[in-house]
């Protein structure tokens, strides 16, 4: 390369990076880290909810006040949101991607279990060890019973706001 | 058949770089047969399944491992409290937590143990239980939220089945043990038992149970509870507990336990105007 092309080689790469530098200086990105969150039009948790997010969406910040931030989603919704549900690292798949590809390649499924496991009583895994482990019956009702034991996310939300816990915090 | 070798070989590389792994396993594994070469056969069957052992666990699996490990938490620590409402609220708080967590997105379960010691445990999947014993030295809701969370903290970040798949690698059990478990239901009792002995007699390594009661304080943060309210709780633990060796044996000394939540409680800048809602707790304390 010549020094000339050397020259305007090295203004391109300026040019370029200067260009990016306005959105990389502005747009800071937040992830919600909780299992749901509201985005609500105002800064209490009396407000009206605008959109209800969940685990993982990416959302951009606007401003921040106090315990509460000012976001806007991927497809354009803008409100507020509690700042503890927010943040900064991006909740990783990865793992679960290699959990997935390891599963597949174990050619099998846990035997017995549906996609729907967890919600309803012991699968047919564990019902197999209980056998062999000797675990009663009355123990055996009691591991049942907690897996299929139910609470909405409405309830546990009501009991937030009976504790002024989170965002219903006084 | 040189061909068939190389197909094989190709087939065994893609195999091992995309997501549809299984099925060009068995085409590789297919391929070197039909040419003749069993032993190659073998060993992109073996190799096979020496990757897949390395690959973490699945949710399902995890679920399968997680309710076989309650089962036996259940059976030596007295079966369940099985009060509804008592049941309900350690259920509404510990789901206040875990929905805050780390790892918000799995289902998780609580329950109280029918017995006087004082202790809590995780298994996989979610599965958290504390003793009634605990239940009657706590004060209120946010040590108890701080007690949940250090369980969650063990799921959240998969510390046993970090424990199991360290054990299934060194006793060379790969797909026999878990997903191969209702074929070889022999290998997947001995992880379990081994997983066991680990949680309720060995105790996990004491990083861990430090790395829980840091996060576990963070998460109970989060939701709008007092974090100092743990340190409170550890305090009144080493006074009860004194040098109970038993205890020690799964856990490091509260000293360093209280030590290490403070300094998280700094470095993270813990806001301590959280709530205690003691008088809620007491609601369902005097239930016990």
């Amino acid at each position: 390369m010549k020094l000339r092309d050397k020259g305007l080689f090295a203004a391109l790469v300026i040019a370029i990076y200067l260009a990016c530098l306005p959105s990389l200086a502005l747009a800071e990105t937040l992830y919600v880290q909780a299992k749901t969150a509201q985005l609500r039009s105002g800064k209490t948790s009396l407000d009206t909810v605008v959109a209800n997010l969940k685990y993982g969406d990416e959302l951009e910040v606007l401003k921040r006040d106090g315990s509460w931030v000012e976001v806007r989603t991927t497809s354009g919704a803008r409100g507020w949101i509690f700042a503890n549900k927010l943040t900064a690292s991006k909740p990783s798949g990865g793992s679960d991607t290699l959990a997935q590809l390891g599963r597949s390649m174990r050619r099998g499924e846990a035997a017995g279990t549906t996609a729907s496991a967890g919600a309803r009583g012991l699968d047919k895994t564990s019902e197999g060890y209980a056998n062999r482990a000797g675990i009663s019956q009355q123990d055996r009702d009691a591991v049942d019973r907690m897996t299929a034991y139910q609470l909405t996310d409405q309830e546990v939300e009501e009991f937030l706001k009976e504790g002024g816990l989170g965002e219903y915090a006084k | 058949m040189r061909n068939n070798i190389s197909i094989a070989m190709s087939l065994f590389a893609l195999a091992l770089s995309f997501g549809s792994c299984a099925e060009l396993q068995q085409a590789a594994e297919q391929a070197a047969r039909q040419s003749g070469d069993e032993r190659l056969a073998r060993t992109i069957r073996g190799a096979g399944t020496l990757v897949a052992g390395l690959l973490p666990i699945g949710y399902e699996e995890e679920s399968s491992i997680g309710q076989s490990i309650a089962l036996q938490v259940v059976a030596r620590y007295g079966g369940t409290v099985d009060d509804p409402q008592l049941v309900r609220y350690v259920n509404l708080v510990g789901r206040s937590v875990a929905a805050t967590c780390d790892r918000p997105d799995i289902l998780y379960r609580f329950a109280v143990l029918n017995h006087d010691s004082i202790n809590a445990f995780a298994a996989p999947a979610g599965y958290v239980f504390v003793t009634r014993g605990l239940l009657k030295n706590v004060q209120n809701e946010a040590e108890l939220a701080a007690v949940l969370g250090h369980e969650i903290a063990h799921v959240s970040q998969k510390h046993i089945l970090e424990v199991i798949q360290r054990s299934k690698q060194i006793a060379g059990v790969t797909e026999a043990g878990l997903a191969y478990a209702g074929k070889n239901p022999e290998a997947f009792k001995s992880v379990i038992d081994n997983a066991v002995k680990k949680l309720l007699d060995e105790g996990l390594d004491q990083s861990k149970e430090i790395e829980a009661d840091q996060l576990g304080d963070v998460f109970a943060s989060r939701v709008g509870y007092d974090p100092a309210a743990y340190v409170t709780f550890l305090t009144r633990l080493r006074t009860v507990k004194g040098d109970d060796k038993a205890f020690f044996k799964t856990h490091p000394n509260f000293s360093n336990r209280i030590q290490a939540v403070q300094q998280t409680m700094s470095a993270k800048g813990l806001k301590t105007n959280g709530v205690l809602l003691a008088e809620r707790f007491a609601q369902q304390g005097k239930r016990l």
